[in-house]
């Protein structure tokens, strides 16, 4: 086990360089003078805009900034951004934002799908799993674009039960975007669940435990469930991973100031900066949520064994 | 979503703002039970801002959302009144004078102490302005100075591609020369009757010792000389709360105790708050808002006219537009009521001369092409020899919010005249104003301007003058004309301001011959507060003058 | 597949937005079974009512895309008066009119075109990539696998929608229908690779390929023969849900400014244009969101229906 995660984050190593030198090009790549935009449609004077331009490395050629950017970062420098402001400072500020987003959406996703998907399993083709079925086909085609509207308008503000936007309302207003944001997961772990119990169900040993004359909830719960939970569980984790990186509909749509917010507010004012350390981090939470999966489903799964 | 200017800086928290505001609302109440032993005096606000663009020094804030903090914590020369928008010596100056209209000899009121008790002096001037415009510093409003005699000694010299080639060769500007403790004289590079009215804003504060020894933590903590001081540091995203300064030397002190800036990320969110009460004051509103806004607020519902203006410019040097007539006909085509109720609700004043309503020498029949004539614009367009198969292009910088006016600006073009349009708004302002300085307008163009100061000549000279062809100002539509030049010097140095503004409107007549761009609208601003405070007025420049406000109740 | 292939394909999924189903079918690989795969899957179809509810919405948004005029009721999508700005649908207007006072059933109906090209295009430009990625790194292995697999990798670690935001606001592909989907292609063909990659290596040690090999066939005719129709099944599942999650994405893009731009006309552009005017105006909003809602719904329901029928272990 030792080697096998040793191994992956051997191979996280240049993955994670690759990811943030092709971001970083592409920034670089950006049309235009970003410094020039500071000063709006009032010009700066040249000597300002050459001061900012030698600060910032601008007019140095591209891998001599990536250079320059990498040598600060192993120095635990992620830089400025052209306001003269640490990019750990932005990251530090918009990260827990995310991270309860994250919590919220995972959370529903973990409960309501797992619930669903069981109903639905135990009995395949009654109506419950019928149901299960078409709605999570429906809930995965709405785009979440939609999704995000229609919650907002109906429940934000037609109905007045949650808040509109913003963050003034503590947990209370991440419900209602981190149900959005789980949408799409939700309706998956629903479908994962169901054809796992389902799968279960048939399975020798759940047979076996009938015979002996279990009674039926004792069989679905402690012996069809755990083993049936296993992909669930891992997927859901390899999830988190995916939702660290910041929904950047969700969060503009509901104003949260999270991780998502800041790449797109960055991209647009050219940031460079900002977007590199921002999406060095996401593809680190990506990479390290996907090796915890894989790990514990080792553990959780006896049958595999990594060495 | 729309990112406007205004928002579209780094978005804030607001865990830590939530926290701020349950505080507020205790101090709330504590003020209120103060209020009622001192009077009129005392209590506590809250007020909305968008996070500031930059950290909060003076020289290098261009915006509003910082300028507005600033304003609190700074008095400059002059103050500008905020009902006729002219300046008034209620600040630091006790005088500016000049016989040639080019050499000013400045005489400041004594008694005038930064927060940290240091006097106010002739040569707290004379250090922020040095300051600001040598470039090494990389201060944004560097370029308000450019008129003062040797500020091109402290710019750096740069070749084609920004790169520094020589620094600068010399730290202060001729031009600037402290007299004694209370005096200063300044020299331009050539007259300007206005100057006493351009040294109320932003960029001319003073500045204390306490600065130059540590620049970025005073953008975090100002030291100003303003009616309010800075106990503890701007919390990025967050906000800052300012107390009332009990030294200061002004004729108006804060009526209140504090005052409280929160950071709001979205205006959507501080107008739900302003709805609840959490916040008290907000000076613009978001534009679903405005149609029920009125009702809603009633008298605590407030609108005023800016200082700026829209235009359509149109690029001189492109051939398709090189005919006034052409540009004309442009103009005529637009319906500009119809677009502002449809479009901005009703917010938008059609624009009827060069010169913002605000500010003397503003004229409301100046321009008779900028009225809907549908006929005429197409007897106009067919003499001219316009070219109707070929669509126009209509430029704007992308993520502003400016699709929906640019695109009815664009279908009354097709419908009215009969030409195509194509919509050019793709390219953000990073991209766009460079093309904009190397002449890439293919067609008509958004340009916009807001007022650095009340004067006639900031809407004209800045625009339009050949001095401020790009790269060294904003004169888009790459419009000269030595006639008009020569009458904005004379107004610039008439000894009077009759003759100035007489001066200036020959100088619009002029433009309006030529007619480089065509004005479109002025904006009016929308602002409430809630019933907690009053007396809350915002100015030209959409700002609110935080010591004017009363906590009531 | 190993274990992490199958961890692998369930995060490209979801990545994707294709959260539906299980993994793909295990195909098996001789031609007769192939065969009854496709005949047992097709008699599954019919018998499937999602299958059919996406099918008859499918063609309806083609036929929409074809023929948008019939279906805007003869409105012209430019013929624009200010006066009727933001009127609410009516019997005369079904759909209202938008903020700049164009018929709003005219504008939502000729945006299928759009959307479904980009769609089209998109999936096509991903399959190619997809393929020939998948096909040379699963069949050559070694160090030519190791580094396509880490460019994929790579590309994988970046989320759709960020990666096209960024190559779009470069604007070295323009803002076109094409420069959209080839946006969307350039950071969503990875799932497609890893599937034909992980079916490549499933055929190659089997003993057909070792036969064909014996006899002499060279690698191009046992890629293209034995191989790849091997892995068409799985593809095509994904190829089909895929339409629909692009066209999701393009309304994403387009949205956050960066796809099309107006006066193109797209459903995004008409959500974006309609969410400031949620407050007065929320019939702006709500029937492009129907439109792209159905549309999308279309692809995912004939892709799901195609998936159960192709997997063996679904059928009872």
């Amino acid at each position: 086990m030792g080697r096998y995660v040793a191994r992956r984050l051997l191979l996280a190593i240049p993955v994670m360089i690759g990811a943030s030198f092709l971001i970083f090009a592409m920034v670089y790549a950006l049309p235009g003078d970003p410094i020039r935009a500071l000063g709006g449609d009032r010009p700066l004077s040249p000597g300002v805009v050459a001061e900012l331009r030698a600060q910032y490395n601008l007019n140095d050629p591209l891998v001599v900034q990536y250079g320059k950017y990498v040598g600060n970062l192993l120095q635990g420098d992620l830089g400025t951004d052209f306001r003269g402001r640490q990019v750990i400072d932005t990251i530090s500020q918009r990260l827990p934002v995310t991270a309860q987003l994250t919590l919220v959406a995972i959370l529903f996703e973990a409960v309501i799908g797992i619930i669903a998907g069981v109903l639905a399993g135990i009995r395949r083709n009654g109506f419950l799993d019928n149901l299960v079925l078409v709605s999570s086909t429906l809930i995965v085609s709405i785009p979440i674009l939609v999704l995000a509207f229609v919650a907002q308008y109906v429940f934000g503000l037609q109905l007045g039960l949650f808040p509109i936007s913003g963050l003034g309302e503590g947990w209370y207003s991440f419900l209602l975007p981190g149900l959005v944001l789980a949408s799409g997961s939700l309706a998956y772990v629903a479908r994962l669940t169901r054809t796992s119990v389902a799968e279960n169900m048939r399975a020798d040993y759940v047979r076996t435990a009938r015979a002996k004359g279990l009674p039926n909830r004792t069989v679905v719960v402690r012996h069809t469930l755990r083993n049936s939970l296993i992909p669930v569980v891992t997927f859901i984790g390899a999830d988190i991973g995916n939702l660290m990186g910041g929904a950047i509909v969700t969060e503009s749509v509901f104003n949260l100031p999270g991780v998502g917010r800041a790449i797109f507010d960055s991209v647009r004012q050219q940031e460079g900066a900002v977007v590199v350390g921002i999406v060095t981090l996401m593809v680190f939470f990506f990479i390290f949520f996907n090796l915890v999966v894989d790990v514990l489903y080792a553990v959780l799964d006896p049958r595999i064994r990594y060495d | 979503m729309k990112f406007s200017k205004r928002n579209s800086s780094l978005v804030a928290t607001a865990v830590a703002a939530a926290l701020l505001m349950t505080a507020c609302g205790g101090s709330d109440e504590e003020g209120s039970g103060e209020g009622e032993a001192a009077e009129q005096a005392g209590g506590t606000f809250s007020m909305y801002i968008g996070q500031p663009e930059n950290p909060l020094v003076p020289g290098n804030t261009n915006e509003t959302e910082g300028g507005q903090v600033l304003d609190s914590l700074f008095t400059g020369l002059v103050q500008y009144d905020a009902e006729t928008n002219e300046a008034v010596f209620s600040g630091v100056a006790a005088s500016i004078e000049s016989d040639d209209k080019q050499t000013w000899t400045v005489t400041l009121n004594e008694g005038w102490t930064f927060h940290d008790g240091t006097d106010v002096t002739a040569q707290s001037f004379v250090d922020a302005w040095n300051y600001t415009a040598y470039s090494p510093n990389a201060q944004g409003n560097s370029y308000f100075f450019a008129n003062v005699a040797g500020y091109g000694d402290l710019q750096a010299e740069t070749d084609d591609n920004d790169v520094v080639i020589a620094p600068p060769v010399a730290e202060q500007m001729s031009g600037l020369r402290v007299v004694d403790d209370l005096t200063f004289e300044v020299e331009l590079t050539s007259p300007y009757a206005q100057w006493p009215t351009t040294v109320g804003y932003t960029a001319f504060f003073p500045l204390p010792e306490a600065f130059f020894a540590d620049p970025e933590g005073f953008g975090e903590q100002p030291i100003g000389n303003g009616p309010f001081q800075a106990d503890e540091p701007f919390v990025p995203d967050e906000g800052i709360t300012l107390t009332k300064y009990e030294e200061y030397a002004g004729d108006e002190p804060a009526n209140a105790d504090s005052v409280k800036y929160v950071v709001y990320a979205e205006q959507e969110t501080a107008y739900t708050d302003l709805q609840g009460g959490q916040v008290d004051i907000m000076d613009t509103l978001p534009p679903d808002a405005i149609a029920s806004a009125p009702d809603e607020f009633g008298d605590r519902y407030i609108e005023t006219a800016q200082g700026d203006i829209t235009s359509l410019g149109f690029p001189t040097y492109d051939q398709r537009f090189a005919d006034p007539n052409v540009r004309k006909a442009f103009s005529m085509a637009i319906d500009r009521q119809a677009i502002s109720d449809a479009i901005f609700n009703g917010t938008r004043t059609p624009a009827t001369s060069f010169i913002s309503p605000v500010v003397k020498g503003h004229r409301d029949d100046a321009c008779e092409v900028c009225e809907l004539n549908v006929e005429e614009a197409n007897s106009l367009l067919d003499e001219a020899g316009f070219d109707r198969s070929q669509p126009v292009d209509l430029w704007f910088n992308a993520g502003a919010g400016h699709e929906g006016w640019m695109e009815a600006v664009g279908n009354q073009i097709r419908e009215n005249l009969d030409v195509e349009f194509q919509l050019r708004g793709d390219l953000q302002q990073s991209e766009f104003l460079p093309l904009k300085d190397a002449k890439g307008m293919t067609g008509p163009f958004r340009d916009a301007w807001v007022m650095d100061y009340p004067v006639a000549e900031n809407f004209l000279g800045p625009l339009y003058s050949s001095a401020a062809l790009p790269p060294a100002g904003s004169n888009y539509t790459f419009y000269s004309n030595p006639e008009f030049d020569a009458l904005l010097v004379e107004g610039n140095s008439a000894s009077n301001d009759e003759d100035a503004i007489a001066a200036y409107q020959a100088a619009e007549d002029i433009l309006l011959e030529d007619f480089p761009s065509a004005p479109l609208f002025y904006r009016l601003n929308q602002g409430a507060h809630s019933e907690n405070v009053e007396n809350v007025i915002i100015d030209a420049f959409g700002r609110i003058d935080a010591a004017a406000v009363r906590v009531v109740g | 597949m190993t274990d992490q292939q199958q961890a692998d394909r369930r995060h490209d999924e979801v990545e994707a937005g294709t959260t539906t189903g299980l993994a793909a079918p295990s195909v098996d690989v001789t031609d007769a079974r192939q065969n009854s795969l496709w005949s047992d899957a097709w008699r599954d179809l019919k018998r499937n009512r999602l299958f059919w509810i996406g099918a008859v919405l499918g063609v309806l948004f083609l036929l929409m895309a074809t023929f948008p005029s019939v279906f805007a009721r003869g409105a012209d999508p430019r013929a624009c008066n200010l006066a009727n700005s933001k009127q609410k649908p009516s019997g005369e207007h079904w759909f209202g009119f938008d903020q700049q006072g164009c018929d709003y059933l005219a504008n939502v109906v000729f945006g299928a075109r759009n959307s479904l090209i980009i769609g089209a295009l998109a999936v096509l430009v991903i399959l190619v990539l997809g393929v020939i990625v998948g096909a040379v790194s699963g069949f050559f292995g070694g160090v030519i696998d190791s580094l396509l697999s880490r460019v994929t990798d790579i590309f994988y670690a970046l989320p759709l929608v960020l990666g096209a935001l960024v190559i779009l606001r470069t604007g070295s592909l323009g803002r076109g229908v094409v420069a959209v989907a080839i946006a969307l292609a350039a950071f969503g063909w990875m799932t497609a690779m890893r599937l034909v990659r992980s079916q490549v290596i499933a055929v190659k040690s089997s003993d057909y390929v070792a036969a064909a090999r014996a006899m002499g066939a060279s690698n191009g005719r046992i890629l293209v023969r034995h191989i790849l129709p091997n892995a068409v099944a799985p593809v095509l599942v994904y190829a089909t849900i895929t339409v629909g999650v692009l066209i999701a994405a393009e309304a994403t893009l387009t949205f956050l400014g960066v796809g099309l731009q107006r006066p193109a006309i797209s459903w995004g552009l008409q959500i974006d244009a309609g969410q400031s005017l949620l407050r007065t105006a929320p019939h702006l909003v709500f029937f492009p969101s129907i439109i792209l809602t159905l549309t999308v719904m279309a692809f995912i329901m004939m892709g799901d229906a195609l998936r159960d029928a192709l997997d063996p272990r679904q059928r009872s």
